[in-house]
Protein backbone atom coordinates (compact mmCIF):
# COMPACT_ATOMS: atom_id res chain seq x y z
CA UNK A 1 0.00 0.00 0.00
CA UNK A 2 2.81 2.78 0.74
CA UNK A 3 4.48 1.64 -2.41
CA UNK A 4 1.81 2.64 -3.97
CA UNK A 5 1.10 5.53 -2.29
CA UNK A 6 4.14 6.59 -3.00
CA UNK A 7 4.11 5.66 -6.72
CA UNK A 8 0.98 7.86 -7.44
CA UNK A 9 2.22 10.90 -4.90
CA UNK A 10 5.82 10.46 -7.44
CA UNK A 11 3.32 10.00 -10.33
CA UNK A 12 1.57 13.28 -9.43
CA UNK A 13 4.97 15.14 -8.77
CA UNK A 14 6.20 14.26 -12.37
CA UNK A 15 2.89 15.11 -13.65
CA UNK A 16 3.34 19.03 -12.26
CA UNK A 17 6.88 19.09 -13.21
CA UNK A 18 6.14 18.02 -16.87
CA UNK A 19 3.45 21.14 -16.87
CA UNK A 20 5.17 23.03 -15.53
CA UNK A 21 7.90 22.44 -17.81
CA UNK A 22 5.84 22.65 -20.71
CA UNK A 23 3.98 25.77 -19.11
CA UNK A 24 7.37 27.24 -20.00
CA UNK A 25 7.48 26.02 -23.82
CA UNK A 26 4.09 27.92 -24.79
CA UNK A 27 3.50 30.78 -26.43
CA UNK A 28 2.04 33.40 -23.74
CA UNK A 29 3.76 36.18 -23.69
CA UNK A 30 1.30 38.86 -22.99
CA UNK A 31 0.97 37.06 -19.73
CA UNK A 32 2.94 36.73 -16.47
CA UNK A 33 -0.04 34.70 -14.35
CA UNK A 34 0.69 30.82 -13.72
CA UNK A 35 -0.78 28.57 -15.31
CA UNK A 36 -3.71 27.07 -13.37
CA UNK A 37 -3.30 22.96 -12.31
CA UNK A 38 -6.57 21.03 -14.24
CA UNK A 39 -7.71 19.12 -11.04
CA UNK A 40 -10.27 20.25 -9.48
CA UNK A 41 -9.86 20.54 -5.10
CA UNK A 42 -13.28 19.92 -4.73
CA UNK A 43 -12.31 15.51 -6.41
CA UNK A 44 -10.54 15.38 -2.49
CA UNK A 45 -13.47 15.88 -0.72
CA UNK A 46 -15.88 13.57 0.55
CA UNK A 47 -19.65 13.31 -0.59
CA UNK A 48 -21.23 15.98 2.29
CA UNK A 49 -18.48 18.73 1.42
CA UNK A 50 -19.00 17.53 -2.71
CA UNK A 51 -22.76 18.31 -1.98
CA UNK A 52 -21.86 21.40 0.36
CA UNK A 53 -19.79 22.42 -2.72
CA UNK A 54 -21.99 21.77 -5.50
CA UNK A 55 -24.90 23.52 -3.83
CA UNK A 56 -22.47 26.39 -3.28
CA UNK A 57 -21.34 26.52 -7.07
CA UNK A 58 -24.95 26.63 -8.11
CA UNK A 59 -25.57 29.63 -5.73
CA UNK A 60 -22.62 31.53 -7.22
CA UNK A 61 -23.25 30.43 -11.07
CA UNK A 62 -21.95 31.00 -13.10
CA UNK A 63 -18.85 31.44 -10.97
CA UNK A 64 -17.69 28.95 -8.77
CA UNK A 65 -14.64 26.90 -6.94
CA UNK A 66 -12.43 26.49 -9.87
CA UNK A 67 -12.75 29.49 -11.37
CA UNK A 68 -12.06 31.03 -8.46
CA UNK A 69 -9.07 29.03 -7.81
CA UNK A 70 -7.60 29.87 -11.17
CA UNK A 71 -8.07 33.56 -10.83
CA UNK A 72 -6.96 33.81 -6.80
CA UNK A 73 -5.09 31.19 -6.46
CA UNK A 74 -3.45 29.88 -9.44
CA UNK A 75 -0.44 28.45 -7.66
CA UNK A 76 -3.37 26.45 -5.06
CA UNK A 77 -1.07 27.86 -2.12
CA UNK A 78 -2.68 28.96 0.70
CA UNK A 79 -2.11 30.96 4.40
CA UNK A 80 -3.65 32.43 6.90
CA UNK A 81 -2.79 34.34 10.12
CA UNK A 82 -3.79 33.58 14.02
CA UNK A 83 -2.31 35.30 17.12
CA UNK A 84 0.35 33.12 18.60
CA UNK A 85 -1.56 32.85 21.58
CA UNK A 86 -4.94 31.24 20.28
CA UNK A 87 -2.42 29.14 18.18
CA UNK A 88 -0.45 27.76 21.35
CA UNK A 89 -4.00 27.46 23.09
CA UNK A 90 -5.85 25.56 20.10
CA UNK A 91 -3.17 24.13 18.20
CA UNK A 92 -0.41 23.47 19.83
CA UNK A 93 -1.41 22.69 23.53
CA UNK A 94 -4.54 20.60 22.23
CA UNK A 95 -2.05 18.51 19.43
CA UNK A 96 -4.10 18.71 16.91
CA UNK A 97 -4.24 17.33 13.51
CA UNK A 98 -5.96 19.53 11.42
CA UNK A 99 -6.19 23.49 11.81
CA UNK A 100 -9.84 24.79 11.74
CA UNK A 101 -13.19 24.50 13.81
CA UNK A 102 -13.73 20.90 14.11
CA UNK A 103 -17.46 19.41 14.43
CA UNK A 104 -18.27 15.95 13.65
CA UNK A 105 -17.88 15.58 9.93
CA UNK A 106 -15.03 18.01 9.38
CA UNK A 107 -12.39 20.59 10.58
CA UNK A 108 -13.24 24.15 8.62
CA UNK A 109 -10.45 26.83 7.84
CA UNK A 110 -11.26 29.97 5.91
CA UNK A 111 -7.80 31.21 3.97
CA UNK A 112 -6.73 33.36 1.61
CA UNK A 113 -3.93 33.57 -1.13
CA UNK A 114 -0.75 33.10 0.25
CA UNK A 115 0.83 35.65 -2.22
CA UNK A 116 -0.99 38.29 -0.53
CA UNK A 117 -0.65 37.19 3.20
CA UNK A 118 3.45 36.59 2.73
CA UNK A 119 3.06 40.56 0.39
CA UNK A 120 1.24 42.04 3.33
CA UNK A 121 3.30 40.23 6.10
CA UNK A 122 6.34 41.78 3.97
CA UNK A 123 5.30 45.26 3.74
CA UNK A 124 4.32 45.26 7.11
CA UNK A 125 7.70 44.54 9.15
CA UNK A 126 9.27 47.16 11.03
CA UNK A 127 12.81 47.79 11.51
CA UNK A 128 13.05 46.24 14.97
CA UNK A 129 11.83 42.90 13.23
CA UNK A 130 8.01 43.10 14.31
CA UNK A 131 5.18 44.15 12.22
CA UNK A 132 3.05 46.68 12.33
CA UNK A 133 -0.30 45.98 12.10
CA UNK A 134 -1.90 49.38 11.00
CA UNK A 135 -0.04 48.56 7.97
CA UNK A 136 -1.02 44.88 7.80
CA UNK A 137 -4.62 45.74 8.21
CA UNK A 138 -4.41 47.95 5.15
CA UNK A 139 -2.89 45.63 3.25
CA UNK A 140 -5.49 42.94 3.83
CA UNK A 141 -8.55 45.14 3.68
CA UNK A 142 -9.02 44.25 7.54
CA UNK A 143 -8.83 46.34 11.02
CA UNK A 144 -5.98 46.83 12.51
CA UNK A 145 -6.78 45.83 15.61
CA UNK A 146 -7.07 42.07 14.16
CA UNK A 147 -3.23 42.10 13.73
CA UNK A 148 -2.07 43.28 17.03
CA UNK A 149 1.10 41.21 19.07
CA UNK A 150 2.94 38.22 17.88
CA UNK A 151 1.13 36.56 15.07
CA UNK A 152 1.55 32.98 13.42
CA UNK A 153 1.42 32.83 9.82
CA UNK A 154 0.49 29.60 8.21
CA UNK A 155 0.96 28.45 4.22
CA UNK A 156 -0.27 25.63 2.75
CA UNK A 157 -0.03 24.15 -1.07
CA UNK A 158 -3.05 22.68 -1.62
CA UNK A 159 -2.50 20.93 -4.94
CA UNK A 160 0.05 18.95 -3.40
CA UNK A 161 -1.10 17.93 -0.64
CA UNK A 162 -4.56 17.15 -1.84
CA UNK A 163 -6.66 19.18 0.48
CA UNK A 164 -10.41 19.70 -0.13
CA UNK A 165 -11.70 23.02 -0.45
CA UNK A 166 -14.59 24.79 -1.67
CA UNK A 167 -16.26 28.09 -1.56
CA UNK A 168 -17.50 29.05 1.88
CA UNK A 169 -21.31 29.32 2.63
CA UNK A 170 -23.16 31.03 5.34
CA UNK A 171 -23.19 27.74 7.60
CA UNK A 172 -20.17 27.18 8.08
CA UNK A 173 -18.65 27.11 11.38
CA UNK A 174 -17.15 30.17 12.46
CA UNK A 175 -18.77 32.38 9.99
CA UNK A 176 -18.61 35.91 11.20
CA UNK A 177 -22.20 37.46 10.16
CA UNK A 178 -22.07 41.20 9.18
CA UNK A 179 -23.93 43.70 11.18
CA UNK A 180 -23.10 46.44 9.40
CA UNK A 181 -22.97 47.77 5.29
CA UNK A 182 -19.19 49.11 6.58
CA UNK A 183 -17.89 45.68 8.29
CA UNK A 184 -14.93 44.77 6.29
CA UNK A 185 -13.90 41.40 7.64
CA UNK A 186 -17.39 39.67 8.03
CA UNK A 187 -18.19 36.86 5.75
CA UNK A 188 -19.90 37.26 2.26
CA UNK A 189 -21.04 34.57 -0.04
CA UNK A 190 -19.08 34.05 -2.92
CA UNK A 191 -15.41 33.59 -2.24
CA UNK A 192 -14.75 37.06 -0.90
CA UNK A 193 -14.82 38.65 2.51
CA UNK A 194 -16.87 41.87 2.75
CA UNK A 195 -14.01 43.51 2.29
CA UNK A 196 -13.33 42.05 -0.75
CA UNK A 197 -10.01 39.48 -0.02
CA UNK A 198 -10.27 36.58 -2.07
CA UNK A 199 -11.43 33.54 0.54
CA UNK A 200 -11.97 29.64 0.13
CA UNK A 201 -12.93 27.11 2.74
CA UNK A 202 -10.51 24.29 3.44
CA UNK A 203 -11.45 21.22 4.59
CA UNK A 204 -9.32 19.12 6.65
CA UNK A 205 -5.97 20.84 6.36
CA UNK A 206 -3.43 18.71 8.13
CA UNK A 207 -1.29 20.47 10.46
CA UNK A 208 1.72 18.33 9.94
CA UNK A 209 1.44 19.10 6.08
CA UNK A 210 1.68 23.04 6.98
CA UNK A 211 3.82 25.59 7.12
CA UNK A 212 4.32 27.83 10.35
CA UNK A 213 6.25 30.73 10.25
CA UNK A 214 6.14 33.83 13.24
CA UNK A 215 5.36 37.25 12.87
CA UNK A 216 6.84 38.84 15.67
CA UNK B 1 -3.71 33.17 33.50
CA UNK B 2 -2.54 30.03 35.08
CA UNK B 3 -4.76 30.81 37.70
CA UNK B 4 -8.07 29.58 36.19
CA UNK B 5 -9.72 26.12 35.05
CA UNK B 6 -10.11 24.85 32.07
CA UNK B 7 -13.72 23.32 32.32
CA UNK B 8 -14.09 22.49 28.90
CA UNK B 9 -12.02 22.94 25.28
CA UNK B 10 -13.89 22.01 22.84
CA UNK B 11 -12.02 21.52 19.03
CA UNK B 12 -14.63 24.13 17.46
CA UNK B 13 -11.90 26.39 18.78
CA UNK B 14 -13.40 27.74 21.98
CA UNK B 15 -12.46 26.97 25.66
CA UNK B 16 -14.76 27.74 29.38
CA UNK B 17 -12.32 28.39 32.10
CA UNK B 18 -13.31 29.02 35.91
CA UNK B 19 -11.50 32.04 37.16
CA UNK B 20 -10.27 32.24 41.03
CA UNK B 21 -13.00 33.83 42.07
CA UNK B 22 -15.57 30.76 40.66
CA UNK B 23 -17.30 33.32 37.40
CA UNK B 24 -17.16 31.61 34.15
CA UNK B 25 -15.71 32.80 30.77
CA UNK B 26 -15.31 31.90 27.70
CA UNK B 27 -12.20 32.27 25.47
CA UNK B 28 -13.67 31.71 21.54
CA UNK B 29 -11.13 32.12 18.34
CA UNK B 30 -12.77 34.12 15.69
CA UNK B 31 -12.37 35.94 12.80
CA UNK B 32 -11.78 34.29 9.01
CA UNK B 33 -8.24 33.80 7.36
CA UNK B 34 -6.81 35.97 10.88
CA UNK B 35 -8.09 34.75 13.70
CA UNK B 36 -7.40 36.16 16.93
CA UNK B 37 -9.38 35.09 20.60
CA UNK B 38 -12.06 37.92 22.39
CA UNK B 39 -13.29 36.65 25.88
CA UNK B 40 -16.28 36.88 27.21
CA UNK B 41 -17.54 36.48 30.81
CA UNK B 42 -20.94 34.40 31.10
CA UNK B 43 -23.61 36.28 33.49
CA UNK B 44 -25.87 34.28 35.35
CA UNK B 45 -28.30 33.46 33.04
CA UNK B 46 -25.30 32.23 30.74
CA UNK B 47 -23.74 30.39 34.31
CA UNK B 48 -26.32 28.69 34.48
CA UNK B 49 -27.45 27.25 31.44
CA UNK B 50 -23.73 26.15 31.28
CA UNK B 51 -24.15 24.44 34.28
CA UNK B 52 -27.74 22.91 33.14
CA UNK B 53 -26.90 21.92 29.42
CA UNK B 54 -22.75 21.36 29.37
CA UNK B 55 -21.38 21.24 26.15
CA UNK B 56 -24.93 21.97 24.39
CA UNK B 57 -25.32 25.76 25.63
CA UNK B 58 -20.99 26.10 24.86
CA UNK B 59 -21.27 25.37 21.60
CA UNK B 60 -24.62 27.51 21.05
CA UNK B 61 -22.44 30.53 22.97
CA UNK B 62 -19.28 30.29 20.97
CA UNK B 63 -21.08 30.09 17.83
CA UNK B 64 -23.03 33.65 18.43
CA UNK B 65 -19.22 34.65 19.22
CA UNK B 66 -18.24 33.64 16.48
CA UNK B 67 -20.79 35.24 14.36
CA UNK B 68 -21.01 38.72 16.10
CA UNK B 69 -17.31 38.93 17.75
CA UNK B 70 -18.49 42.32 19.57
CA UNK B 71 -21.01 40.59 21.01
CA UNK B 72 -22.81 43.59 21.73
CA UNK B 73 -19.71 44.65 23.51
CA UNK B 74 -19.21 42.03 26.34
CA UNK B 75 -16.36 40.85 24.07
CA UNK B 76 -12.65 41.48 25.12
CA UNK B 77 -10.00 40.71 22.12
CA UNK B 78 -7.23 38.70 23.79
CA UNK B 79 -4.23 38.79 24.68
CA UNK B 80 -4.71 41.66 26.90
CA UNK B 81 -2.32 44.03 26.73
Amino acid sequence: MNFISRALVLGSLSTVVGCASMKGGTKTPDTTEPKPSTASLVDYCDDTQKAISKEADTLASPYGIDQHLDKNFPDRKVSWLMTDSAYQKFVVQTGAKNFGRCNDTACYLFAAPSASIHGAVEKAKTADGKHDPAVLGQALGLPAKNFEGPLRMMTLDLGAQKVCTRLPVDADPGVWKCQTPEDTDCFKFGGYTSGGAPEVMVINAPVADTQVAEIP
Amino acid sequence: MSDEEVLLQSPLLYRVLRGRDGGLSIEVVVGGFVQFEVRVRLNAEETESFQKEGRAFADRLAQAIMANPPFGGRSVKLPVS
